[in-house]
């Protein structure tokens, strides 16, 4: 390993530093159109009629598209492999409307600035229903009329491990955590470009998604159009942390392409990312521990009901998904688990980095913070004596854990963080601020490296050489901007003893690369890169046998060191890559290439132990993140400076969803809609995070690595809760803890 | 109206609408479209471009006062065909990674640097709380801006 482990800028830095990178949106094709679209007003209710008189009168505009000359066949935004089952209730334009920002009309004009003016001038009437903002309102069966089958859908509820197991005499511990609506807030908006080439009925989206084979079935069944006449291509994407991982856009686009037979550009502004989009689901839950009086848990009851807003989308899948993780980090004989979807009249919630893992975090470790106070166990040894070690069976995925380190991470972070000491520094400055109070606490979680068992889990992957000895890989990559393009090149180079300069890496485009799954549960690195890893070797293998045919060498003494051929008894031969190329074509006749196929069969533990020292300010109520540590069994950093960075943002990302992040939605129905009433965390207030790694590799993964992108965004947000209660000696069981809850909480403290 | 102003030291003369966002001049008009839009009201500083020396968010100045005035963007940075010390500092510190907000962070790091060629860690924090990157925390943000006051101070 040459690269691997070292630190790289990203494949697309240089363009990214000089502003040549082109993004969907900085797209610009002969023809170009410009699509804006108009949404509901209304938080539910009936589209009545649409008066585009005044819109089609402004110049510029080519066509109205809506719900009354559309399709209204319906479609999952969630959906993502053509043979999934999900709920489909979205329609491309919605006569019912069930939120403010559903989607209503797109207008199509020859500039941006007439598609906008047209867009606010298309005036709708709706007849209006009840509508419900909380989960609890649409249990009451007020808006019952949103769906056939009512609001309220019952997802997974099921056992795991033995009952009989939980030792006799236990103190059970119950807690309540309410989480609120957080948005990705990615810097690039969602975008899309579609073009329809009548001729050769042709239809190709360019969008920056996590899969573009599931866009690719979506939008071939819903406008009845064989596969290989949708082209999906997957372009830079500026940032996605899940919010670019379900359809809302490329379904409307491709309506409008295939009406107007040209190049359509659509582009959400801020306030149409926060409304029509989608962000993560406020949740209530209920937790019931049992431990035993020495600390040591016996079981875990999870009740959670999810606010899905308005379309179910992933939400179903998403409290299924929550059960999947409840054994990744400690280990313990028994859990239960229930949980239930309510459609509210909010915008649409959807997949978020974790993808339940962070929400079962906060949870968890909440419950475990008040046991440690009931118990009076120190927080950090409570969850030492509790941590999965390895070889721990997941009782939910009944897979191993494989050499599961969140003991050690546990310990490490107890002596980087200098756990004791710190928290005793803390009791000292509390005693003499009246003002000021600090806190420290520590939180673990753990995540996925795959979808394996539950989904198949699989790769393609081609590599062909050139006549020069470099190689270009064919793989369906879909890189947030968070660098699976590098790490592929990275594992490649080093797999093949060349420089990554002599590496391409493409990313995923329907018509040219393989077929992929998407990006999802932090599987890129795991899986694809170990394929590419695969294809690596094989290629090295294929090099060898070509050269063994062109010159009748035995292929077993043929030697393949830093990008030179050698063969044993032959002290004279001495090839580069390019002449084993040149020579393949030209005697052989054959390109060097490679199709590698890999089918995973592991997913082992990966664990993250985050540690938050932070100040609150019992005047104004502000929370100020003092120090941070986060400690991670990664099993091999790829791009190290870059796996710190991408750490380093999930804790800003998760610290700022417990301090600040609140994507509220007004009594009347109306959401937010502006970063200025959503604040996320900036340089001045951060803080200096300290990130660790524990390397030890694991089953299967390229040079033993694992996963990083998505648990490190699992133990922020319980990390800060927890050192805000215990710096105010309070148990908040609502995310986020904003200076609005603090000053309140302490005025109530203060009557008392 | 006819506006004539200069960008990245080119004299250029358009016919806009007044109100007309200097952002849409230059991603439109201009195809420099290396400055983003994130949020479009001045919260999130990727549309960050330099008028008259000042770092300013171009989603909220319009035509109508841009007469004569002098803008440099991301584009305008490179010299001599090679990326700049703050170009190279942020690609060499590792400060890239979805990039969106990269060319505005550099604008702010530039003007910052016009003003104060040596600030501290905290000077930096400051300049750039208005830039939000959600992908990095910061760390090698500052690092890249470090660097860049030291290179060009030894130039």
């Amino acid at each position: 390993m040459k690269l691997v482990g070292t630190s790289k800028p990203l494949h697309d830095a240089k363009g990214k530093v000089s502003g040549t990178t082109i993004y969907a949106g900085d797209m610009m094709l002969p023809h170009m159109s410009y699509a804006d679209l108009v949404t509901s007003t209304i938080p539910h209710g009936m589209v009545k009629s649409i008066d585009k008189s005044e819109a089609l009168k402004v110049p510029g505009v080519i066509d109205i598209l809506d719900c009354f000359n559309t399709t209204n066949k319906k479609f999952s935004r969630y959906k993502t492999l053509a043979w999934q089952d999900v709920p489909e209730q979205d329609c491309i334009f919605n006569q019912h409307v069930r939120f403010v920002g559903d989607r209503v009309a797109l207008v199509v004009a020859e500039t941006l600035e007439a598609a906008k003016k047209a867009a606010r001038l298309v005036k709708v009437e709706y007849e209006e229903y009840p509508f419900a903002v909380t989960s609890q309102e649409a249990m009451s069966g007020k808006i019952d009329n949103v769906y056939e089958e009512g609001a309220v859908f019952e997802a997974l509820h099921c056992e795991m491990g033995d009952k009989s197991k939980i030792a006799p005499d236990t103190v059970k511990i119950t807690t309540n955590t309410h989480l609120s609506r957080i948005h990705h807030a990615a810097m690039e908006t969602h975008c899309c470009v579609a073009n329809y080439d009548k001729s050769m009925d042709q239809l190709t989206i360019w969008s920056p998604n996590q899969a573009c084979f599931g866009i690719r079935a979506v939008v071939s069944d819903l406008f009845e159009m064989p596969y290989h006449k949708v082209r999906v291509i997957k372009t830079t994407m500026g940032g996605s942390f899940g919010g670019k991982q379900e359809w809302m856009l490329e379904p409307v686009t491709a309506a409008a392409a295939l009406r107007v037979k040209r190049p359509v550009k659509l582009v959400f502004n801020r306030s149409q990312e926060f409304t029509s989009t989608i962000s993560r689901s406020p949740m209530d839950s209920v937790v019931t521990t049992q431990f035993t009086k020495e600390g040591q848990l016996q079981s875990i009851e999870l009740d959670n009901t999810l606010n899905a807003g308005a379309y179910l989308g992933n939400s179903l899948d998403y409290c299924g998904a929550m059960s999947k993780k409840m054994f990744r980090t400690y280990h313990y004989p028994y859990a239960k688990y229930s949980s239930r979807a309510v459609i509210t009249n909010n915008p649409v919630s959807g997949a978020f980095r974790g993808w339940t893992a962070p929400e079962l975090c906060i949870m968890i470790e909440h419950n475990l913070n008040m046991a440690a106070r009931k118990l009076n166990i120190d927080p950090l040894e409570l969850r030492i004596k509790n941590a999965a070690v390895p070889g721990s069976l997941d009782l939910a995925l009944e897979e191993t854990l494989d050499n599961a380190h969140v003991k050690e991470c546990l310990e490490l972070g107890r002596d980087k963080f200098d756990w004791y000491n710190r928290r005793k520094a803390n009791r000292e400055f509390n005693a003499q601020n009246k003002r000021y109070k600090r806190g420290t606490a520590v939180a673990a979680g753990g995540h996925l490296s795959g979808y394996f068992p539950r989904i198949p889990d699989f790769s393609e992957v081609g590599l062909k050489m050139t006549e020069s000895g470099s190689v270009i890989v064919s793989i369906s990559l879909h890189d947030h901007g968070c660098g699976t393009v590098q790490a592929m090149r990275m594992i490649v180079a080093d797999a093949l003893e060349i420089g990554e300069d002599m590496v391409l890496v493409g990313e995923a485009d329907t018509q040219t690369t393989p077929f992929d799954v998407g990006c999802f549960s932090s599987r890129t690195t795991y899986v694809l890169g170990k394929n590419a890893y695969k294809s690596a070797v094989a290629m090295k293998k294929r090099m060898k046998n070509a050269v063994s045919r062109i010159l009748n060498f035995d292929e077993d003494d043929i030697e393949i060191h830093d990008g030179i051929v050698t063969c044993v008894g032959h002290p004279n031969f001495k090839w580069t890559y390019g002449d084993v190329a040149r020579e393949s074509l030209h005697i052989l006749k054959e390109e060097l290439s490679i199709h590698e196929q890999y089918k995973n069969k592991s997913n082992p533990a990966v664990n993250g132990v985050h540690f938050a020292e932070v100040e609150v300010d019992t005047y104004t109520g502000m929370t100020r993140i003092l120090n941070y540590l986060a400690v991670h069994d990664i099993g091999q950093a790829i791009n190290r400076e870059i796996c710190i960075a991408q750490t380093q943002g999930a804790v800003l990302m998760g610290g700022g969803a417990a301090i600040y992040e609140h994507g509220f939605v007004r009594e009347n129905g109306q959401p937010l809609t502006s970063f200025k009433d959503y604040h996320l965390i900036n340089s001045y207030e951060a803080p200096n995070i300290q990130v660790e790694f524990i390397e030890d590799g694991s089953l299967d993964g390229p040079y033993g690595a694992k996963s990083i992108g998505e648990v490190c965004h699992v133990e922020p947000t319980a990390a800060v809760m927890g050192a805000i209660n215990e710096a105010l000696q309070s148990d908040f069981d609502t995310v986020p803890i904003n200076p609005d809850a603090i000053v309140k909480y302490l005025a109530s403290k203060e009557e008392k | 109206m006819l506006l004539t102003f200069k960008v990245n030291g080119v004299t250029r003369s358009l016919e806009v609408s007044p109100a007309k966002r200097l952002l849409d001049i230059l991603r439109e008009d201009l195809e420099l479209t290396g400055t983003k839009e994130g949020c479009g009201e001045g919260e999130c500083g990727a549309c960050t471009v330099i008028l008259n020396g000042e770092a300013v968010h171009s989603c909220l100045c319009v035509a109508a006062q841009l007469e004569g005035s002098e803008v440099v963007t991301i584009e305008g940075l490179e010299e001599n065909g090679e990326l700049s010390i703050i170009q190279n500092a942020f690609y060499e510190e590792i400060a890239v990674q979805c990039g969106f907000c990269t060319t505005g962070m550099i604008m702010s790091t530039k003007a910052l640097l016009m003003h104060n060629p040596h600030p501290t860690e905290e000077e930096i924090r400051i300049a750039l709380s208005g830039n939000i990157c959600r992908c990095s925390g910061y760390t090698q943000i500052i690092r890249a801006v470090l660097r860049s006051a030291k290179e060009m101070g030894e130039q």
